[in-house]
């Protein structure tokens, strides 16, 4: 028996201290030799022992109903058993990322896997994790070694793309908080660490490579893109000499044409086909001994171009008046957007269901925007539509007011001439969707200079980023099914100098990605970030984003990144691996709350504390 | 109001009593100060003999004045006389365990009773009645027959101080007994607390009736057992038996009550049924009630 909070085990004794207070400093049984006892034992009195054998017993049920509540509140659970028993576990951890997925290369990999389950001494015991982009426990840690061998049997190869850091973490969980060992069944790639990423193992967990080997020569097709009336593949040889590689590309089912591109040893080259009329095309190449799974890429012909945002400036000319947001926007090619400059009187002129069409709405001047235009803004967000406002120069706060809808009521005030002291911006709260590309350097934004901001407020809003001079820099309204993102300042380089700075760009796709998830985006996803719906493999698929919205074609594709041969050394992997001491407790607890919230042995200790509490009550009553 | 205030000074309290000397002490400051304030002599009687002059004092009978000395002296006497009687008592004491509870206000009640026992065999001594003793808890431990030799006295004073309380009762056997050795008509004077067998005490009274005997029953009762004034919790244990018994007395004083109530009241309809004088005693009221109800049983007696 475990406790998850045991210090309230601490309040029990102290519950009883009373009661001893009570019997220590209790006055001494009064006793009198009497002469007329005779008459007494004809009233309804108790004998002694009897009374002495009821006292006892309503003190042993008041003592166990204090000593159970608190040990409801210590959150009793008794540790899983084989598990429980061992002090220290092995956990194997098995990379099925579809790197692996050349001849030979996942047998070899289950064979190592297997050898690492043989070589637990008796007595340890032993589990298996499969990891690519997630992670998941095949085999709890058990001492059952013919278990874990079987986890290792069923394991099959992905499409995913390798996470060190998922795969880490999910195997110090599996540790539950004891000692051990992990041992990492993988290739080895340099991709399988994300830039700046570290994974954190509880301290005592030691981390063994079990390395199946480079990978082997391989042709991979890493982008397929429309190009006009041509399709253009490019194709990536890995290997360290040329060769010539066979491509082919169907259209709709229908064979499109073929193709040889010669490549140089570790070379890339693109492959152009004349486009046929079609909703997708499939690109491969024969690679008969490399990896198979990047060997067949997929694309939607017709939905190739990245998604719309509007841009709503006084004019419509972005390059004019909104430069950097126009070039931030597009940046990314396919994965960025297509900034597509609105003006105010462009707006009063749409129809009700004209900015339907775009994935996000960014509105950095109002100048011209009418009541009409204000509507369509409002009926847009509150659609589902996404807005991000830039409150600068130009942007007036009594025209913006209701942008949101009238649920939603912005208060943007500008006050004129630049501030006495310039500010720089800092995350509220650095778990906000849209500061995940700063996780890692939340610092590099506090690098922009703010000279002059606009206070703003709304009903519905909540401060995601303040000025270091405290006034609210970044707020996150909800209004109806949409959102909207208003930043205190401009986005051109007038009041700030942020569209210099590299967070720049991943600050604005991350806002516009982040108010308009709503929206339809592009149409490329990789297998770990298919939307939902559509499934966890590479081919052509169709999603409804929303209820009632039209359905769209995706094309799901392998990370290109994942056929990457670059490779780690030990030392380089070890080097990315931080052992914290607190970290094995905080898996333990982890663990042992939820063994704790499975079991709920608390309310069994509640509901005996009622029974003796029931029972203390009668037993009180009848007890003089 | 209290029983004696109808009288010229008050009776002695029994808490005075106790802190007296000897147990003969106590009997002679009792007996002495009860008779000197009587209004009127009870020793009036068929068979008188001339015993002493005494100086007249307010209260005593005219008639008893005698004029001849007057005549003589011109001062006021009266004759004082000795009855002569063949009265025999037998004082039944009790000394079971039962009878060794005391509150802490007053005596004991086997104290409160050897004090009675001898205030009364002092007063018979001068009555010239033949008095004996006879102490008894479940049987007879020490008997001294009747006898009005002037040394007896002392001999019953000498034993009530000796008398320790220690065992059961069992009143009924000693009553037989007692019954079956009396050859003479007489009186007996129980003095206890009867705790025991209601049948077996008043079949045991009944038997001395049928042998022509009178009978006073003083029923000797602490306060404590009449009123039962406990309050906390308490575990009583049996001067007897040792047997203990858990009560709180809020809950049981009634019941107890009842129960004290109905021994008495039974004790009291049933010995007064058949000319059996019950008297209950509260060992904090004086003595001489006692012997008052002693008094005047005796001159029905005779």
């Amino acid at each position: 028996m475990s406790f998850l909070s045991p210090l309230f085990l601490v309040g029990a004794a102290a519950a009883a201290l009373p009661i001893l207070l009570h019997l220590l400093k209790r006055d001494p049984d009064v006793r009198v030799k009497f002469a007329a006892v005779k008459l007494l034992k004809e009233a309804p009195v108790e004998q002694t022992e009897r009374h002495r054998l009821r006292q006892l017993l309503l003190l042993t049920l008041r003592i166990a109903a204090l000593v159970l509540l608190a040990l409801a509140f210590a959150r009793p659970f008794v540790p899983d058993g084989a598990a429980a028993a061992a002090s220290r576990a092995t956990i194997v951890a098995l990379d099925t990322s579809f790197s692996l997925d050349a001849p030979g290369r996942f047998d070899r990999a289950k064979q190592l896997a297997r050898s690492a389950i043989d070589r637990v001494p008796a007595g340890e015991a032993v589990g298996v994790v499969t990891f690519a982009d997630e992670a998941a426990i095949t085999a709890k840690p058990s001492g059952d070694r013919v278990l874990a061998r079987s986890a290792v049997d069923e394991a099959a190869v992905g499409f995913g793309s390798t996470r060190y850091r998922a795969a880490l973490s999910t195997a110090a969980q599996a540790l539950g908080g004891r000692t051990g060992t992990i041992v990492l069944v993988t290739d080895l790639q340099e991709g399988g660490w994300d830039a700046g990423d570290r994974a954190v193992v509880p301290e005592g967990v030691a981390i063994e490579l079990a390395d199946v080997g480079e990978m082997p020569p391989n042709l991979a097709v890493v982008n397929v893109h429309s190009a006009g009336d041509r399709i253009v593949a490019t194709i990536r040889n890995t290997g360290p000499s040329a060769r010539d590689a066979r491509v082919h590309v169907t259209i709709d089912g229908r064979p499109a044409g073929d193709a040889t591109a010669a490549l140089g040893p570790r070379q890339s080259g693109e492959v152009s086909f004349p486009a046929a009329p079609g909703r997708a095309a499939v690109v491969s190449v024969d690679d008969p001994g490399g990896v198979r799974a990047d060997d067949t890429r997929y694309a939607v012909l017709e939905a190739t171009r990245a998604a719309q945002v509007a841009v709503i400036t006084g004019s419509g000319d972005l390059a004019r008046e909104a430069f950097y947001a126009e070039h931030a926007l597009a940046a990314g090619g396919a994965r960025g957007y297509r900034p597509v400059g609105l003006s105010g009187a462009t707006l009063a002129s749409m129809p009700a269901n004209g900015l339907n069409d775009y994935a996000a709405v960014v509105l950095v001047s109002t100048r011209g925007l009418d009541r009409h235009g204000r509507e369509l803004l409002a009926g847009y967000v509150q659609s589902g539509g996404g807005l991000v406002l830039a409150a600068g120069p130009d942007v007036d706060g009594e025209v913006v007011a209701d942008v949101l809808g009238h649920d939603a009521e912005l208060r943007v005030s500008t006050v004129p001439g630049p501030s006495a002291t310039p500010r720089a911006i800092a995350p509220a709260d650095v778990r906000h969707p849209i500061f995940h590309p700063f996780a890692s350097n939340a610092a590099a934004l506090g690098l922009v200079t703010f000279r002059q901001a606009a206070r703003v407020d709304g009903s519905g809003c909540q401060t995601i980023a303040r000025f270091t001079t405290g006034e609210a820099a970044l707020l996150d309204c909800s209004a109806g099914e949409g959102r909207g993102l208003v930043l205190a300042s401009d986005l051109n380089n007038r009041w700030n100098d942020f569209p210099l700075h590299s967070t720049f760009v991943p600050f604005l796709h991350e806002a516009v990605r982040y108010v308009g998830s709503g929206r339809a985006q592009g149409s490329d996803y990789a297998v770990g970030d298919a939307p939902a719906g559509a499934p966890r493999r590479p081919g052509i698929a169709t999603v409804a984003d929303r209820q009632h919205a039209a359905p769209r074609t995706v094309a799901i594709n392998v990370d290109p990144r994942e056929s990457d041969p670059a490779r780690l050394t030990p030392e380089e992997f070890q080097s990315a691996i931080t052992h914290m001491k607190d970290a094995a407790s905080a898996e333990a607890r982890g663990e042992a709350r939820q063994q704790e919230d499975r079991q709920h042995l608390w309310q069994y200790a509640i509901a005996l504390m009622a029974i003796a509490l029931v029972a203390e009550g009668w037993l009180a009553a009848r007890t003089v | 109001m209290a029983p004696w205030a109808a009288h010229d000074r008050p009776f002695l309290d029994p808490a005075v009593v106790a802190r007296l000397g000897t147990l003969e002490l106590k009997a002679r400051t009792i007996v002495e100060g009860f008779l000197s304030g009587l209004h009127r002599s009870p020793f009036k009687g068929f068979s008188v003999e001339f015993a002493e002059y005494r100086q007249y004092i307010p209260g005593d009978d005219l008639s008893t004045i005698d004029w001849k000395v007057f005549a003589r002296s011109d001062r006021y006497y009266v004759k004082k006389f000795e009855e002569e009687t063949n009265l025999d008592c037998h004082l039944m004491l009790d000394v079971s365990g039962s009878m060794g509870y005391g509150s802490h206000h007053a005596m004991s009640k086997f104290e409160y009773a050897a004090v009675l026992a001898a205030s009364l065999a002092y007063l018979m001594n001068r009555q010239r009645d033949a008095v004996g003793l006879t102490a008894f808890d479940e049987t007879i431990v020490q008997m001294l027959p009747a006898s009005s030799r002037p040394g007896h006295l002392r001999a019953v004073l000498v034993t009530l101080d000796r008398l320790k309380t220690a065992h059961r009762t069992d009143v009924s056997k000693p009553l037989h007994l007692l019954a079956e050795s009396l050859t003479k008509r007489g009186m007996v004077i129980l003095i206890s607390d009867l705790l025991d067998d209601a049948d077996a005490v008043i079949s045991g009274l009944k038997h001395f009736l049928y042998r022509g005997i009178d009978v006073i029953v003083f029923h000797v009762l602490d306060p404590d057992e009449i009123d039962f004034p406990f309050e906390r919790a308490t575990r009583f244990e049996d001067l007897e038996t040792s047997d203990e018994v858990l009560a709180v007395p809020g809950a049981v004083r009634d019941h107890y009550l009842k129960a004290l109530d109905a021994m008495v009241e039974r004790y009291r309809r049933e010995l007064g049924a058949v000319g059996i004088d019950y008297v209950q005693l509260n060992t904090k009221h004086p003595l001489e009630l006692a012997l008052l109800s002693y008094l005047s049983t005796r001159a029905r007696a005779l």
